[in-house]
């Protein structure tokens, strides 16, 4: 007997299967739009209807466009392109210009980020300041900002010099670097074999807690029960419990199963340049120090060797 | 064992209030926060209290605890479990099954914890609560902003390898900066954690006005008015803000007292987070809300600060596709509707399931649909009525001078006349000054300027204030290309003056760090 089950699997399926093959024709849709003669052959051919030759002119058109800003974005990794702000009381009539950076970890686009900047001086028509962005608050861009794209006050008597190139260019360095920071990151927590920590919370779902308690210090009889778990193996090699860095990946902080902890600088290029680890009575270990320091890659291996 | 030596003691002290020292679990705070608790909750956190790690703070009365002092309790409801596994077994047994709240509740308070809860407990509940309604509370959030130093100004905002331009939170030794602020004036009971489904760290501050960090003292409740005595910090992850609130519970006032005493520890904070030569202060933000989802879109570590209303295009990847997609089909057909048939359809499904939205297109007359265009692209992707986002109260004051001339205030209009009702409420609240009142500068500017600026203001109060104002221009009540740009929530704060149809800035800022 079929059942209402069945069915709903039964049409779930065929909306999948219809989906890929939606995406299917769209690609095959943009590959013939894309064809080097496609806009010559559709001028010189006979055809019906006049109007259809004009509306796929225009998709071989829009296609073309497509692919033209693909290929700058992919190679030139900052771009720039014009809006227009719909606020009809917005500075010089709406016209916003946009700067595009493109970041590209392990031969993919991982993520886009937008500045947006208008002309809020009538006179001076090149000064430019920044409207609106999607840059996150650990990326430093006031100071960027402030360092090349200067805005002249209106008592003073010099006028600054912008320069959106050099802008750009540091802007796209300090957004790369910190993706890069986070892959590095990532790497070194599964060469701990800690497990992605975007995969993380579903596996512990017995563990309830709300989050971690920064402020309490357990006294020493009495451990948490995966260093307890830990201790069956101390014979062993003493292994890494968690490496955990913060939002803009400048700081990491490493805990080892025997209460070692230690806490390292990364500076913007990946490289450890301070380190302090500590016993679990508080002695500095300067050996570890000392190994710590170096690129942030082969971290884990520098430090277990 | 419990500090029992030390509930003797009467002499002022300069300690915090430990994590173990116990509330009785008749006193009021207790009483109300695990009242609030779904059963779930109160669940997990009596599993976490007994997790070894917190066993220490959180200590449950056992079968061993009992010989001591009350053999006579013979008719008691609980009796007391010999271990905390045993313990930990129950409350998994208790997970498994349903059943009413109370059930738990009253486990807790005169079972398994008739001793007493200690702040710990009582942190981790409040905070529990929190995350269980993140609209509870009203917060506001600050911005940590570095106090200019004449000497190294240039150096401050020099971008270099390992140069920071964030407060580095390290929490040990935030901690003890800001118990060594705060203690001589207050006792407080500090607990600070790291949320792990939201990025972000939450400091909360029991406070304690008395010179004794006492068990004794905490229980007597000599606060005679029924105030708030909790205080919750949050630091969003990687970002330079700090959202505070006092946590009231439901029909609490908040007394002067506790507005006091928070701000005292509001003051305390950037000194915590000051090294020598970089100071810090609490910078306004001109944002209040009782979302901590709007607080985390508008004020928190990701894309979203600088790019609200229909600038949130940007931000998710509506606007531009990734660099190496290169199907045009799909995304084409949004701006070129009337295309060819294939194209449509190729559109219509996109939207996932796609029959009831044509039709539902179809029934829509061409000024509807143009309306909606309008505030797609007014709104973009935000201000959508169920994101969760939602502000509460806008508040604006009208900064231009008075005979508008101009026929795009016609859109205004509207909205300051529906908004007439909401300005006795404005009026009831005399007693501190708005923050919209006109600084002693900004009358000084105006009264050089030869015409006359009226105080107008328009408030808009709701459940979710742009989602509001989206669904007027869809109707029609509001033009949605006359409509100024703050209407539509771009420029990310909850309070502001509008000048020439634009909310007013600081000069020089970035917009959103």
């Amino acid at each position: 007997m079929a059942t209402i089950e069945d069915f709903d699997t039964e049409i779930a399926d065929i909306h999948t299967r219809i989906a890929t093959l939606q995406a299917h024709r769209a690609n095959l849709t943009s590959i013939l739009l894309s064809q080097p003669h496609l806009p010559a052959r559709l001028q010189q051919r006979p055809v019906l209807h006049e109007r259809k030759r004009r509306s796929a002119a225009k998709f071989v058109e829009a296609q073309s466009k497509r692919n033209l800003e693909n290929v700058y974005r992919a190679c030139a990794g900052v771009t720039a392109y014009k809006v227009k702000d719909p606020d009809p009381y917005a500075v010089d009539n709406g016209n916003v210009l946009g700067v595009r950076v493109e970041v590209s970890i392990g031969g993919t686009f991982i993520e886009t980020y937008h500045v947006l900047f208008n002309r809020p001086n009538a006179k001076q028509r090149n000064i430019l300041k920044i409207h609106k962005h999607t840059i996150p608050p650990c990326i430093p861009l006031h100071p960027l900002a402030n360092k090349w794209l200067p805005i002249t006050r209106k008592d003073a008597d010099a006028t600054m010099e912008q320069s959106l190139v050099k802008f750009g260019r540091s802007l796209r360095k300090e957004l790369v670097s910190w993706h890069l920071r986070q892959e590095a990151l990532e790497k070194l927590r599964t060469e701990a074999g800690l497990g992605n920590k975007a995969t993380q919370p579903e596996e512990d779902k017995p563990d309830t807690s709300i989050g971690k308690v920064l402020n309490a210090f357990v006294s020493d009889d009495e451990e948490s029960e995966d260093e307890e778990e830990m201790r069956t193996a101390r014979d062993g090699a003493v292994k890494i419990t968690d490496i955990e860095g913060d939002m803009a990946v400048r700081e990491l902080t490493i805990t080892w199963s025997n209460g070692n902890t230690g806490a390292l600088r990364v500076t913007k290029d990946g490289e450890i340049d301070k380190a302090v680890f500590r016993s679990r009575d508080g002695l500095r270990e300067s050996a570890m120090e000392r190994k710590a320091e170096g690129r942030i890659e082969g971290l884990v291996q520098r430090l277990t060797t | 064992m419990a500090p029992k030596s030390n509930s003797k003691t009467t002499v002022p002290d300069y300690k915090n209030i430990p994590h173990s020292h116990r509330l009785p679990v008749t006193h009021r705070e207790v009483q109300r926060t695990f009242g609030k608790l779904s059963r779930h909750s109160l669940i997990s956190l009596a599993q976490q209290w007994l997790a070894k790690k917190n066993r220490d703070f959180c200590r449950p009365y056992l079968l061993s605890d009992r010989d001591d002092d009350d053999e006579e309790e013979e008719d008691e409801q609980y009796t007391p479990a010999q271990s905390c596994e045993e313990l930990q077994e129950i409350y998994k047994e208790l997970a498994a099954r349903k059943g009413g709240k109370r059930e738990i509740q009253d486990r807790i308070l005169e079972g398994d914890w008739r001793k007493g809860i200690s702040m710990y407990q009582l942190a981790t509940a409040e905070i529990q609560y929190l995350l269980d309604h993140p609209n509870s509370l009203r917060w506001t959030a600050k911005r940590l902003a570095r106090i200019p130093n004449a000497k190294s100004a240039v150096l401050d905002m020099e971008v270099t390898n390992d140069s920071e331009h964030l407060p580095r939170f390290q929490a040990q030794t935030f901690m003890s900066n800001l118990s060594r602020e705060l203690t001589p004036l207050m006792k407080a009971h500090y607990l600070l954690t790291k949320i792990k489904t939201l990025p972000m760290t939450i400091l909360r501050v029991y406070i304690h006005d008395s010179p004794y960090s006492t068990e004794a003292s905490l229980a007597t409740d000599n606060s005679s008015p029924d105030s708030a005595k909790s205080v919750f910090f949050i630091w969003p992850n990687g970002s330079p803000f700090v959202y505070s609130s006092i946590a009231n519970h439901l029909g609490q006032v908040i007394s002067d007292d506790g507005r006091h005493l928070r701000d005292i520890v509001q003051q305390a904070i950037p000194k915590a987070f000051s090294r020598p030569s970089a100071r810090y202060q609490l910078a306004s933000t001109n944002f209040t809300t009782k979302s901590l989802d709007a607080l985390l879109t508008y004020r928190g570590p990701g894309k979203s600060n600088a790019a609200a209303g229909g600038w949130s295009v940007f931000q998710d990847h509506s606007f531009s596709q990734n660099a190496l997609d290169f199907i045009t089909s799909q995304r084409g057909d949004a701006h070129e509707k009337k295309g060819a048939d294939q194209e449509t359809s190729a559109g219509a499904t996109k939207q996932g399931p796609g029959r009831p939205k044509r039709t539902l297109e179809d029934t829509e007359t061409s000024e509807a649909k143009r309306r909606r265009e309008v505030a797609e692209g007014r709104f973009g992707t935000s201000a959508k009525p169920n994101d969760g986002r939602g502000l509460e109260r806008f508040e604006v004051r009208i900064d231009d001078s008075f005979p508008q001339s101009r026929t795009s205030a016609d859109g205004n209009n509207d909205v300051d006349t529906s908004d007439l009702s909401a300005r006795p409420s404005n009026h009831n609240r005399r007693g501190r000054p708005s923050l919209l009142d006109r600084s002693l500068e900004e009358i000084e500017e105006l009264g050089d300027s030869e015409s006359w600026v009226p105080d107008v203001r328009a408030v808009f109060q709701g459940s979710h204030v742009f989602a509001g104002i989206r669904q007027l221009v869809e109707q029609g009540v509001v033009d949605g290309e006359k409509m100024p740009g703050w209407m539509t929530g771009e420029a990310g704060v909850t309070i502001g003056a509008v000048k020439e149809g634009r909310i007013r800035t600081k000069k020089g800022t970035v917009p959103g760090v």
